[in-house]
């Protein structure tokens, strides 16, 4: 069979946008209940999607005021969602700098036993002094220590796993998902990381990404098809193209001003205060990346848009529109599957780690118009056939004989 | 309180699967028990309770959970998290029975004060910071008012800012609070407790069968001090049937127990396979149910909590 992509839902909240609580016809604290994700969770495995992901963070959204935040412990939901649902992947957030291994490995694991062998763990290390003051400190660690850190623990947590022998999945052990796209990060990606959600606009940046944590597994004794690279991506959808850009607009017009210039400046680590919206960002303020303190992944995304199209800073709102920095595709069905398999033909991704506009309208609209036009290109999977999320993204099974060595995908040797 | 309270132990995992765990929950939802207690245990052998409970919970979404954790490994924020989200993603049928142990590695690393070790104490300045943070962002703060673009009453949620001899804690928690205020919280007497912290800090006690007899008085004359009612503490006594082939009482006569001790209840605990739990529920018969849409605290005839809105 063919090379297949790999599709998760990223169930952000209300949607991916600042303003997406505030879209025409959503429910404003749906996210804030269980259920929100227990029903996008039925509608992903109604699509046989890999998985749903769950971001998160010890820390109150300091934005709360203007958009939701996540605000359900993940492991919780998951497990909530695993008795309700048979095959969907379940990834979840958790962090290696404010959990203590043991009880992770215990708690992830326990998790993974009780769904059969469906679970993921997305390793972060956590940006942010907030987070910091929850566990008695009063700054975040430098970011190369966080990275430090979160190598240790994996490789704890994972040595705990393997040294497990009752009530262990049938998957052996949970996949690890890892995001960083910092150089720390993708050392560690290329250590420890068995998926990685990485973040990125550009088709040839994403495709020297991919090649670098592959190649880079070789120096951890591991295999290039070790490691799933799915890209965030935010998805517009419409059925014709004007609908689509007119939902696009919609979500610029529903984005709370404050929220939009505090959360660019959380992302940048500096004050926007004084700046004009129609001038670009003095560049004298941007530093090189390694330098920046907090999120290096945002951070790089950022700048280079900057260093691209020197937008004004009311322009570079409007393209950011309160997201994380993931790259927004906007079109009709088909369009939005040319980008897709665009990119993963190109070997710039095994897949994508889909940011709906809006939740869950945004994604009742991929699972019922996107995913069956990559499936009418043989791109995506009608039935799942794998039971475990291992299994489904074609990763070994620690302890298992691997697979006889299988030339790697055309699109990954150009 | 009018009603006797039943709350039976379960502990989930190499002994008793997932699958025995639901059908025992069934029966007792059945049988009218009140909440089941998901013990902790060594990791390999017992499923992390908060896991199991959230699992189960969607299956049987009118039943309640008492979740078991001690402080050992759980750092408070964390925990006061993980049980506020299964708090609320199961309506306010939920509460934690924290236990008295040691640090975690993420705490300790920064522990304020390095001489400070008592169980005891850190029991009550982790319960503290529990019931503060569960209260720290306060249902009404939630707004979602779409056309004046205001998500959340930032003013109506407050940090903790908890400065103790174990923790230091900022807050707020991320969520808001739960349709029964916050989770109950549940003292274990079996722990080397201050009686009085857990007379301040708890909602439930539960006390071992060698205490029952003066269990009743010795909560009454704690209470009084720290300027609680009576009423506002659930002592439930904790009863082993492990090894009984039957039950040895009828709901009657358990009620006339909790009656002749000022009990409000029992803790039921059969170290036992799946036959032997569902012998023993039948065997008590009938007991009076609470209502569907009980939250915990209202079926364990606990008054709603003051000056917490939900």
């Amino acid at each position: 069979m063919s090379r297949q992509l790999h599709l998760n839902v990223n169930i952000l909240n209300a949607g991916v946008f600042g303003g997406s609580w505030r879209f025409p016809g959503t429910d404003p604290l749906a996210s804030y209940t269980v259920e929100h994700y227990i029903a996008i969770a039925k509608k992903a495995e109604a699509a046989k999607l890999d998985a749903v992901f769950l971001a998160d963070g010890p820390v109150i959204e300091p934005l709360v005021r203007h958009r939701p935040g996540n605000n359900l412990e993940p492991t919780t939901v998951l497990a909530r969602i695993a008795g309700q649902t048979e095959r969907i992947g379940l990834i979840g957030t958790l962090s290696s700098s404010y959990n203590d291994p043991v009880e992770l490995a215990r708690r992830v694991a326990d998790l993974d036993y009780l769904s059969g062998g469906r679970v993921g763990w997305n390793v972060v290390t956590t940006a942010g002094a907030a987070a910091a003051r929850n566990f008695g400190r009063a700054e975040e660690p430098e970011h190369a220590l966080r990275y430090q850190r979160a190598a240790r623990f994996t490789r704890e947590v994972t040595v705990l796993w393997d040294e497990r022998r009752n009530l262990v999945s049938a998957q052996g052990r949970p996949v690890v998902v890892q995001a960083g796209g910092s150089s720390d990060g993708r050392r560690l990606a290329s250590q420890v990381g068995e998926v990685i959600f990485s973040a990125d606009q550009d088709l040839e940046h994403a495709r020297a990404f991919r090649a670098e944590i592959r190649s880079g597994t070789r120096e951890f004794g591991r295999r290039p098809e070790d490691v799933v690279v799915l890209p965030g991506l935010s998805t517009v959808l419409g059925s014709t193209e004007e609908e689509a850009r007119r939902r696009r607009e919609i979500l610029d017009e529903v984005l709370p001003d404050a929220y939009a210039r505090r959360r660019l400046a959380g992302q940048l680590g500096f004050s926007l205060d004084g700046l004009p919206d129609d001038e670009p960002i003095p560049r004298e303020l941007l530093v090189e990346p390694d330098a920046a303190g907090g999120s290096q992944t945002f951070y790089r995304v950022v700048k280079a848009i900057i260093d691209r199209e020197n937008p004004t800073l009311g322009q570079l709102l409007r393209k950011l529109s309160g997201g994380g920095g993931h790259r927004i595709v906007v079109g009709t069905p088909e369009q939005i599957a040319d980008d897709i398999q665009r990119w993963f033909e190109a070997g710039a991704a095994d897949g994508f780690n889909v940011m709906p506009d809006v939740l869950p309208s945004g994604f009742d609209d991929f699972a019922d118009h996107l995913v069956p036009e990559l499936r009418r290109r043989g791109l995506f999977r009608r039935e799942y056939e794998e039971i475990t999320l291992r299994d489904r993204l074609g990763l070994d099974v620690p302890g298992r004989p691997r697979a006889p060595y299988l030339a790697a995908a055309p699109a990954a040797s150009r | 309180m009018t009603t006797t309270s039943i709350v039976l132990d379960l502990a989930v995992g190499s002994r008793l699967d997932l699958a025995d765990a639901y059908e025992i929950a069934t029966a007792a939802r059945d049988a009218g028990v009140t909440a089941i207690r998901l013990l902790d245990g060594a990791a390999d052998e017992v499923l992390d309770p908060t896991a199991v409970a959230a699992y189960l919970a969607g299956r049987i979404p009118e039943l309640r959970w008492i979740v078991e954790a001690p402080t050992t490994h759980n750092a408070p924020y964390n925990l006061a998290r993980r049980v506020l989200s299964l708090d609320r993603a199961t309506a306010g049928r939920s509460g934690l029975a924290l236990r008295t142990g040691g640090g975690d590695e993420v705490s300790d690393a920064v522990i304020p004060d390095r001489e400070a070790t008592a169980p005891e104490r850190r029991w009550a300045e982790y319960a503290r910071v529990l019931t503060g943070l569960w209260e720290s962002f306060p249902a009404p703060a939630l707004l979602g008012d779409q056309a004046a673009g205001v998500f959340a009453d930032t003013d109506l949620i407050k940090p903790i800012g908890h400065e103790g001899s174990f923790y230091r804690i900022a807050g707020p928690l991320d969520g808001p609070s739960s349709a029964q205020g916050r989770p109950v919280l549940v003292a274990d007497a079996r722990d080397e407790l201050d009686w009085a912290d857990a007379a301040t800090l708890a909602d439930v006690l539960v006390v071992p069968g060698e205490q029952l007899q003066v269990a009743a008085a010795r909560l009454a004359a704690v209470l009084e001090p720290v300027g609680r009612r009576r009423e506002e503490v659930a002592l439930l006594g904790r009863v082993d049937l492990t090894g009984s082939a039957f039950a040895p009482w009828t709901a009657d006569e358990l009620a006339d127990w909790a009656t002749s001790h000022a009990l409000d209840g029992f803790e039921l605990v059969i170290d036992g396979n799946r036959q032997e739990i569902l012998a023993l529920l039948r065997a008590l018969g009938p007991w009076t149910r609470p209502a569907p849409e009980a939250t915990l605290r209202t079926a364990l005839g606990l008054p709603a909590l003051v000056g917490v809105p939900v």
